[in-house]
């Protein structure tokens, strides 16, 4: 329990850095970002959202950026091997669109969201590890156009996963 | 000996196939709400299974589609099989890196790819397969190993250790068991081999020699010191251990290592032997072809590139030295690149795109030959006065790297 704790807790830190970096970066588009969030997508731009599966994704208009949660990361342990969906795949919410391998297991990829594969981060395919090292930043796996936004709305946010991890794990 | 009745109703479902994309049909049929891990355990019965065929890629489709259709969450399944001589890679690897292609085609040796992740193994009817099915959640290894280990030590009196990357170990540091699993949304299985008596004059040939110059960020193999289990007690052999370890499996609880003794094994479902064919599982013909496809076991292979020099002697007394470079994406030749030095060719040194009929063939050792030879041609003709054929030949033997 302790352990899971702790987990939770490495988690939220790791959220509020990247928030940070985010911001800073982001600074000069911030009217526009603004205006876009009063206007249109009220609760997508730059929440993650989660799978029962520990995949996230975050949303900004209908491009989705993939990735796998720090708990994913943690159980999975050392990744040597990222097999990502190609650009111009197809992939289907709650399919199987590629796999990890880590300590001699590999694991399915589930596709958080339905919708054509734009860009996968090649940066992972030469060095997998930076999956277990910065799931939530640099170790993103792929970006997909999303067929209907409306599939989010079946995802987590943090708050929602963090209790699902607490009550399953 | 019959299959549950389960089991023909869910095969009857779907008819999936092989390649990892796209494939989870089946999937929605599943529940996906998440159940807590220890949720109707005293409901768990156990399975060994027992495949009644030798033939590996019979074996892998069994194995396939067992996990792509079965129900294991009140039904734990052991599989055991043994293959005739083959040699079997993990899902991320490169064949021509890890085991000497040429040789086993040669010999009649099948090689074919898992999905399971890992390294490169070697099976011949002297190692026994075991693979271990349970609901994702429910996926242990060490759980799985204890059964080996626990079974070694009760009826053989055999001491073994799992270590760090879940090999089993006898004597301090000889493997007699390796590893391999792979997670799905649902289902997961964990694999392992069990050397009892192996040919390790085969294993070893089949095993050691690799092709040079390749760079690829594919899964490569821990080489290990191995032992046959025969080799340390004669008496330990096939179909014994088959026994005894379904026995083992059946008379341990589902979820932890703790011995039910004999009460706990009349409640278990108890040995069947499995005929895999079309009739018993709907679809297996398609991943018994699926796994004997090349686009399967060499077109699935992560991208690399080969790099050889090669030292060229002209009648002048020079040495040259070349450099060729291939890439390969899916098997398939991509790029080719030479790069002459000056004096050997007419123009300076350059890289020269070359051979491009080869570009766009399947991968295999014969390509760099071919290509050494097409540039004996191409040399032959721009420094005609300079080599002569008997150099020319001599170029396919010096291979530095």
């Amino acid at each position: 329990m302790s352990r899971l704790m702790v987990q939770i807790g490495r988690c939220a830190t790791k959220t509020l850095v990247s928030q940070a970096r985010n911001d800073l970066f982001a600074q000069s588009k911030t009217s526009l970002v603004t205006w876009r969030s009063i206007t249109t997508t009220r609760c997508l731009r730059s929440e993650r959202w989660y799978t029962d599966k520990h995949e996230w994704i975050t949303v900004d208009g209908n491009m989705g950026t993939v990735g796998i949660s720090d708990y994913a990361q943690d159980a999975l342990g050392d990744v040597v091997y990222a097999q990502l969906p190609d650009v111009g795949f197809t992939v289907k919410k709650e399919e199987e669109c590629g796999a990890l391998e880590s300590v001699k297991a590999a694991s399915e990829l589930i596709s958080p969201v339905s919708g054509k594969v734009t860009e996968k981060n090649e940066a992972v395919e030469n060095k997998p590890s930076l999956i277990n090292t910065s799931c939530y930043k640099e170790g993103w796996l792929f970006k997909v156009e999303l067929n209907n936004l409306d599939e989010i709305k079946s995802l987590m946010n943090e708050e929602t996963y963090n209790k699902f991890l607490k009550s399953n794990h | 000996m019959f299959l549950p009745t389960r089991l023909i109703v869910i095969a009857r479902r779907c008819l999936p196939r092989l390649d990892s994309i796209g494939v989870a049909r089946h999937a929605s049929t599943y529940k996906t709400t998440y159940t807590k891990r220890n949720e109707g355990v005293d409901s768990i019965k156990k399975s060994v299974f027992m495949s009644q065929s030798t033939n590996v890629f019979v074996n892998l489709a069994l194995e396939h589609w067992l996990y792509r259709n079965f129900n294991f969450s009140n039904h734990h399944v052991l599989l055991c099989y043994i293959n005739d001589p083959c040699v079997v890679f993990g899902r991320h690897q490169n064949p021509w890196l890890e085991c000497n292609v040429h040789a086993a085609e040669k010999e009649g040796i099948a090689l074919v790819r898992r999905n399971s992740g890992g390294g490169t193994v070697y099976h011949d009817k002297g190692n026994l397969n075991l693979t271990f099915f349970s609901r994702r959640d429910r996926y242990n290894r060490n759980y799985n190993l204890k059964i080996i280990t626990n079974t070694l030590l009760r009826h053989w009196d055999l001491n073994s250790e799992i270590n760090k990357r879940d090999d089993i170990i006898v004597d301090g540091d000889y493997k007699v068991s390796g590893s391999a699993a792979k997670l799905g949304m649902s289902n997961a299985y964990h694999h392992c081999t069990l050397l009892v008596k192996v040919n390790k004059a085969n294993l070893n040939s089949i095993l050691e020699k690799k092709e040079n110059g390749i760079v690829t960020n594919a899964t490569t193999s821990t080489h290990s010191a191995i032992m046959n289990l025969s080799d340390i007690n004669p008496n330990i052999h096939m179909k014994k251990l088959i026994a005894c370890i379904g026995w083992e499996y059946m008379r341990t609880k589902a979820l932890v290592c703790e011995d039910g003794e004999y009460d706990f094994v009349q409640q278990q479902k108890g040995f069947q032997y499995i005929n895999p064919n079309e009739h018993w599982f709907p679809g297996i013909n398609q991943f018994i072809n699926d796994f004997g496809s090349w686009d399967w076991n060499y077109g699935k292979t992560p991208k690399f590139t080969i790099t050889r020099t090669f030292d060229v002697s002209t009648n002048d007394d020079k040495i040259h030295r070349l450099n060729l470079n291939l890439e390969i994406e899916n098997g398939i030749v991509e790029g080719i690149r030479m790069n002459l030095p000056a004096g050997l060719v007419s123009t300076s040194d350059q890289d020269v795109s070359v051979i491009s009929n080869l570009r766009g063939t399947r991968y295999n050792h014969e390509v760099t030959e071919k290509i050494i030879s097409e540039i004996g041609k191409i040399v032959t003709l721009n420094t005609i006065q300079s080599i002569d054929e008997n150099n020319v030949r001599r170029f396919d033997e010096a291979t530095l790297q």
